[in-house]
């Protein structure tokens, strides 16, 4: 088979495309007829739903946040300290993920279809890798969900056992946390912990995300293995 | 954009064009469900981007560019929420005219499944070849150097090759 001849095969397709009129009979075709399409496929697109959803994360993360805030404002006594601070914390916390999908929104917006086909692809694959970010820095709010409810009066009168348990729980969930936020990276994506953690699906498209960065950087590259 | 300010114009060159869509959205979706949608897609993307296009460069080349990336984040999508269709289930199969023309059908539906079988880069590299666009327009498209697009053409040329060899064996 010469160069020509594939070349060849591929315009007879482009001719009997023609000729069996396959064109004129699928539906999207038709459906030019009707520009106003065009309005109601913005709603479906692709990136549209992706940033809708971020959106829709944003707003609940601002309600929680503006809730947790009313919460510490009205809580400013040193009984409730180990409330004040927990909340507040986890406030923080959650502010923090907030600006990071906002920043993840403004990089999809700034994605251009127009752009070179490696150069966009690139981007879109990094901004998947980028919900790394998110998990991280949420996982640092599970200590202070085991502090929240504590006051002093509590503390005074409880079991020395149960002092302990309380103890043991929140320094276990802050090693846990720490090692989370220092673990979770595109580097631990093929361990097993890592893989029961972020469930089937999203594992999944972090593992694609990852391998298709390192397909487009081979890609990039002139001397090819 | 003048070429695409309003609606007649922009429905003019789809038209005119449709048939890189059609191709591309074949190459990349394996059932027709998908295929539509890709095709709304990418129409749409292309209305949205109509403002990004120099127009220096051909209508053409920059519609391959927003059309293949919208396919290659379009199939993605999908690989990440289903496994892969088998290639050969629904796959827009060109319809047979006559039998004399039996090996030459055969022979285009065996290129259209070796395209799938490539990976979503090199199946927009494939396409842009078949397309005959020149190495210059090919690495402006992909982003990549002409050098490198030379080589990879040759290699996916070599194992395209191999296929229809192995068939004609």
């Amino acid at each position: 088979m010469e160069e020509k001849n594939i070349v060849d095969i591929w315009r007879s397709y482009d001719q009997k495309l023609e000729e069996s009129r396959i064109l004129n009979m699928q539906s999207w075709v038709l459906n030019l007829k009707n520009f106003e399409f065009l309005q109601s496929q913005k709603a479906k697109s692709v990136l549209n739903r992706l940033t809708t959803g971020k959106w829709f994360t944003v707003i609940l993360g601002i309600i929680w946040v503006v809730f947790l805030v009313f919460l510490v404002l009205n809580s400013l006594t040193i009984n409730k300290i180990f409330f004040v601070v927990s909340a507040g914390m986890i406030a923080i916390i959650t502010g923090i993920a907030i600006v990071v999908y906002l920043k993840q929104i403004f990089l999809i917006r700034q994605i251009n279809h127009s752009n070179s086909i490696v150069e966009t692809q690139d981007k879109l694959a990094h901004l998947k890798l980028s919900t790394l970010w998110v998990t991280r820095i949420l996982f640092l709010q599970c200590p202070f969900h085991t502090t929240w409810f504590l006051n002093w009066e509590m503390l005074k009168h409880a079991p020395t056992g149960l002092l302990i348990f309380q103890v043991a729980i929140t320094v276990a969930f802050t090693f846990l946390s720490v090692w989370l936020y220092r673990n979770i990276s595109d580097k631990n994506m093929h361990k097993k912990w890592f893989k029961v953690l972020f469930g089937g699906s999203g594992w999944t498209s972090l593992i694609l995300a990852k391998d298709f960065i390192e397909e487009i950087d081979e890609y990039r590259q002139d001397h090819i293995a | 954009m003048n070429q695409t300010h309003g609606k007649e114009n922009f429905l003019r060159l789809i038209e005119e064009n449709k048939r890189i869509i059609f191709k591309i959205c074949n190459a990349y979706c394996s059932n027709k469900h998908d295929r539509e949608d890709l095709a709304q897609e990418i129409i749409y993307q292309l209305w949205k981007s109509a403002g990004s296009f120099n127009s220096d460069f051909r209508f053409s080349t920059w519609m391959y560019r927003v059309a293949l990336n919208v396919a290659i984040s379009f199939y993605r999508k999908a690989k990440n929420i289903k496994a892969i269709v088998p290639i050969s289930d629904d796959l827009v199969h060109v319809p047979e005219t006559s039998g004399t023309h039996h090996i030459h059908e055969e022979n285009i539906n065996l290129l259209q499944q070796f395209i799938h079988e490539l990976r979503e880069l090199d199946r927009a590299l494939m396409i842009l070849y078949l397309e005959e666009k020149s190495h210059r327009d090919i690495s402006e498209i992909i982003g990549i150097s002409e050098t490198n697009v030379a080589t990879r053409i040759s290699r996916i040329k070599e194992k395209l090759k191999q296929r229809f060899a192995n068939i004609n064996q």
